[in-house]
């Protein structure tokens, strides 16, 4: 399925035409991906697949599981829990197949930094408004995730505070906790 | 966009330091004789558009007129109200969190949800009641049912759809099918609609929903009406007998009521209580609540109190004597 | 006919092309903007129609329904932020061209399919309206449950990556759908006691936040430095090609989607589905789906719009709503005095034929916006990745605020942005698990209720003819490719589709007790061979 992960161009097989019309353009990509993953993190991932489906019976055993034929809360959810551990056991048969997971790499520093700053926001939102967060969430966003200029950043993050607000609180009178 | 960033620093201070919405809670002091001085927010636990959503709308702009403040209604829907009901217990008793109320949730749907997701109306100040939404109980015409004792003498077990668990769609048609000894199974949707469309699809035998929805069905000859769960006959529907008069007790309505967080001063219940009032002898209101098949409730606190109360422990006994569970297991 | 007729004659009166017009951009605009749908919106524009004919009113909210979903495509295209559930299946090529550069051909064709899909849809409703209500009636829980099944089957078909992921992620997309308190014990399944999940997850924080959040958190790491410069040259709009290409596939996904979108409750997102699936079949090269195939767009858009316009006919035949929007717009009606119900085309026929073919109208004016629009919007690719991202971020986080009013649904987006990003790194596609949540809690719903009816007795569903004839469809859909690949491996095959079929029966273990591995086992040859295809961005020479 497929030729390794951190091969070239794909096999002139597989590619698919893209049938008739005008070429793709643009610049060709930088393909600066992360290196795929050993077998460790296959297995992770199939491991959590079986831990989801073992919560999922559990879970659905403790509602009621009821019959084919009569049905109670826990039956479908046990059906799809023992789908789950299947499919999960499948998946850890395969973790030594190359690559179809990526490594963490030093980029997903930023993706803990990034999403640490969405969770800042949520919960300030609700005592402060969302102007503010809104503010500092692009100002994050814009200078150290995006390297931007000062100027850029905070003209940027001013804007989009401004139409924000023009936007939900003006014109589609959004109930979003607002401060001003 | 020469500014510089000193200047953009002052304005920024300047804006925040001129707050004044939502968030900024009150300026306690003032006497409740000054209420309104800014926008009132009228919850609603029901989606928009829903028949909760569009009474609460009806009643919000002649109030407000009264009021000289808007009345802004927010939409929170959830659990049959239990989100905004949650939020409005959580709000400041200062009359400016109200919320419509839709009386199952207060009578029916503890019947059906374990004891800590139950909604206690004594624990909120009511306002004024609104209107009572009448439940209709139809049959698909191929089945020849048109009164409740054809159902009882065809002696085969019956399907009937209800809206959804905890709904006065179930618990009219389980006693009633109970107090008449009729093998039914109840066939459980989410909402009127496609119980309706069960019906009118011969999905099902037979469905009850709200009167509103049935009668264009009914007048157009595609649902037959059996009876009606009021205490009396609507005056929507004159020719229907009620469940009482076929001789079952099943008295159940739909009822809704504006209601506000424990603690509100009495000023402000009766403030409102009068604005409300406009909206209730408002043209436009009442031909709504024609045009809905509404009968009009409008009573005040205590009253609505004791009717809801009343309907609660009523549903208890009878669900008890006939050892339903509405909760389906 | 005369009443058609002077339907037209109600539409061209000024105030009511005027709303028609103000109705289609503003359902533009809420379509463009994730979160906000067009049923919340109408109920937020309600009051403005109090002073407007019934007429008028209701042609203007059609307008924001439909206009909603022509702008639910642009997110889709280009942000891969899939505003409502119809547009999902838009995303896979319809972002996948952006990514080539050829955004403008996607939006393009996007909205020629719309236009042409909401049209004969129009057409058909005209004609056949009061038929096709009445046989919507006679579809039950037997028959949505044989539907539901066809799509999860179609669901896993679809997707590019590899076969067991897929499922994986469209099993974990069923047991998403059942979290929320039951529809007939009401037990709580995994809700932890939490009011907010009492009613279950929503499909908009969902969906935004595992192919929206998801994807720019992924790109965070990636650092994709390059920029989509779509040199706008060949690319505002479809060439020839492209439109003979999409052809079939537009005529398909109408016919598709006007029956779907009849069906109370079932509608765009099966129809969108479907119409998929189906050009995948029968395209012969299925590996192209995923990566910017052309048709791949065309249909689902096609079809979603001509579900649009026929979820109103048992609105309008019947006084029944078939969705939220729906809903909204009866009661708009009833304010107005008007109350829908089977005698509404006898009673106020002027408002009907008016309705009607205001439709005819806002599709054309929707086409003609389109034109200008397209090539602004794909600018919009233009802007730094550095700049767009926290824009897009702070859209989709407020977005999924207005969905319920519940900054709870905000933290929901958040937590699936997470998982979108682990899901990508792990070599899994959301789109199945989007669908399946979609589609789970439908399939979970009529099977219990059909169960209900035939007191557990499951040969009734074979023996409705309805459900018999979908069941047979059903099998016939899984059986066909199982025949096809047989025949296959024992003939000598060409050598792109033997090494498919052939890394693809290598791929996948043994038969697995599910049904859905099962099927989806049987139809390698819609697998396609790069699963990183999802995620490589080099133009397709």
């Amino acid at each position: 399925m497929n030729t390794g992960p951190a091969a070239g161009p794909e096999p002139a097989g597989g590619t698919a035409p893209t049938g008739g019309s005008a070429p793709a353009v643009g610049a060709v990509p930088v393909d600066d991906r992360p290196p795929p993953a050993g077998p460790a993190a296959n297995l992770i991932a199939a491991a959590v697949v079986v831990v989801l489906g073992v919560t999922a019976i559990t879970g659905s055993l403790a509602f009621g599981a009821g019959s084919p034929s009569q049905p109670g809360p826990g039956t479908w959810p046990l059906i799809i829990g023992v789908v789950l551990v299947v499919l999960g056991l499948a998946l850890a048969t395969q973790a030594r197949q190359p690559g179809q997971a990526e490594r963490f790499t030093r980029g997903s520093l930023l993706v803990v930094a990034a999403v640490s700053s969405m969770v800042a926001y949520v919960a300030c939102i609700a005592t402060i408004g969302f102007e503010i967060p809104t503010f500092l969430l692009a100002f994050v966003w814009l200078k150290f995730l995006g390297k931007e200029s000062w100027r850029l950043s905070i003209l940027t993050s001013l804007g989009i505070v401004v139409a924000f607000y023009a936007l939900f609180v003006g014109a589609l009178d959004v109930t979003i906790p607002h401060l001003f | 966009m020469t500014k510089t960033l000193p200047s953009l620093g002052l304005i920024t201070v300047l804006a925040l330091t001129g707050c004044g919405g939502n968030l900024d809670s009150d300026d306690s002091g003032t006497a409740a004789a000054a209420y309104p001085e800014r926008a009132v927010t009228l919850l609603i636990g029901q989606d928009a558009g829903g028949s909760t959503d569009l009474i609460g709308r009806a009643l919000a702009d002649p109030a407000s007129t009264d009021l000289k403040q808007p009345i802004t209604v927010q939409n929170r829907p959830g659990a049959n109200g239990a989100v905004a009901a949650k939020e409005l217990a959580a709000a400041k008793p200062d009359g400016y969190t109200i919320m419509v109320f839709v009386g199952s949730l207060a009578y029916i749907t503890p019947l059906a949800v374990p004891a800590d997701q139950a909604v206690d109306i004594n624990n909120y100040e009511v306002v004024t009641g609104i209107s009572q939404d009448d439940f209709v109980l139809i049959a698909h015409p191929q089945t020849g049912f048109t009164t409740v004792k054809d159902i009882v003498d065809a002696k085969r077990p019956i399907k009937f759809a209800t809206t959804g668990v905890g709904t006065g769609s179930q618990l009219t048609q389980t006693l009633l099918f109970n107090q008449a000894g009729v093998d039914a199974t109840a066939v459980p949707f989410n909402g009127g609609a496609p119980a309706l469309t069960a019906v009118l699809g011969g999905q099902v035998d037979v469905a009850a929903v709200q009167l509103g929805e049935a009668k264009q069905q009914i007048e157009a000859g595609k649902a037959t009406p059996i009876v009606t769960f009021a205490t009396q006959r609507p005056t929507y529907m004159p020719d229907t007998p009620t469940a009482t008069e076929a001789g079952y007790n099943v008295p159940v309505q739909q009822s809704r009521a504006i209601v506000a967080p424990k603690g509100t001063p009495k000023e402000v219940i009766d403030r409102l209580r009068t604005a409300f009032g406009k909206s209730f002898a408002d043209q436009d209101y009442q031909t709504f609540n024609a045009e809905r098949l509404l009968t009009a409730n409008e009573v005040d606190g205590a009253a609505l109190l004791q009717q809801w109360n009343g309907s609660l422990s009523t549903y208890k006994d009878l669900v008890a004597q006939h050892k339903i569970d509405l909760s389906g297991k | 006919m005369s009443e058609v007729i002077d339907g037209f004659a109600v539409v061209l009166e000024p105030t009511n092309l005027l709303y028609c017009l103000v109705g289609v951009v503003i359902g533009m605009l809420i379509g463009v903007l994730p979160g906000l749908g067009p049923a919340a919106t109408i109920a937020i524009l309600l009051p403005l129609t109090f002073g407007l004919e019934p007429v008028t009113a209701i042609i203007m909210l059609a307008g924001i329904f439909y206009g909603a979903q022509y702008g639910g495509t642009i997110t889709s295209v280009l942000l891969r932020l899939p505003g409502e559930a119809s547009s999902v299946v838009t995303v896979f090529d319809g972002h996948a061209l952006a990514r080539q550069g050829r955004a403008g051909t996607a939006l393009g064709i996007a909205a020629i399919g719309s236009f042409v899909g909401g049209t004969l849809a129009i057409v058909a409703l005209t004609f056949v309206a009061p038929l096709v209500a009445e046989f919507a009636l006679d579809f039950g829980p037997p028959e949505y449950t044989a539907l539901a099944l066809l799509g999860i089957l179609l669901v896993s078909t679809i997707s590019s990556g590899g076969r067991l992921r897929a499922l994986t992620a469209a099993a974990i997309g069923l047991l998403l759908a059942t979290v929320g308190r039951d529809d007939f014990t009401s037990a709580e399944r995994f809700t932890l006691g939490n009011l907010s999940l009492a009613d279950g997850l929503d499909f908009v924080p969902i969906a935004m936040g595992l192919f929206g959040l998801g994807e720019i958190l992924y790109n965070l790491e990636e650092r994709h430095r390059t920029v989509h410069a779509p040199a706008t040259v060949a690319n505002v709009w479809p060439s020839r090609t492209d439109l003979k290409q999409s052809g079939g596939a537009i005529g398909r996904g109408s016919v598709l989607g006007f029956f779907l979108g009849i069906l109370p409750g079932g509608g765009a997102v099966l129809a969108s589905l479907a119409a998929y699936a189906l050009e995948k079949r029968r395209s012969k090269h299925p590996e192209r789906f995923g990566n910017g195939a052309i048709e791949g767009v065309a249909a689902p858009e096609t079809a979603n719009n001509a579900a649009a316009t026929s979820s109103f006919i048992p609105l309008l035949s019947l006084g029944i709503p078939a969705n939220a929007t729906m809903a909204v717009i009866f009661g708009a009606l009833l304010i107005q005095g008007v109350t829908p119900g089977p005698q509404l085309i006898t009673e106020n026929p002027e408002l009907f034929w008016g309705v009607v073919n205001s439709m005819y109208l806002g599709n054309i004016l929707l086409l003609i916006m389109s034109i200008p629009l397209v090539g602004l919007f794909v600018r919009i690719l233009r802007i730094r990745a550095t700049v767009l991202a926290p824009i897009t971020v702070l859209i989709t986080l407020v977005g999924a605020y207005t969905v319920n009013n519940s900054v709870f649904d905000i933290g929901l987006v958040i937590a699936f942005g997470v998982l979108g990003y682990l899901m990508k790194k792990a070599g899994f596609d959301p789109g199945p698990m989007v669908l399946a949540f979609v589609l789970g809690s439908l399939l979970e719903t009529s099977l219990r209720r059909s169960l209900l009816l035939f007191d557990g007795d499951p040969t009734g569903f074979v023996t409705r003819p309805i459900s018999g004839v979908l069941l047979a469809v059903l099998i016939a859909v899984i059986l066909l490719p199982a025949a096809q690949l047989l025949r296959r491996r024992t003939q000598a095959a060409p050598p792109a589709t033997a090494a498919a079929s052939l890394t693809g029966a290598t791929q996948e273990p043994g038969p697995a007790p599910a049904a859905e591995a099962e099927a989806a086992a049987t139809t390698p040859a819609t697998t396609t061979t790069a699963d990183r295809t999802i995620r490589r961005e080099e133009p397709h020479p």
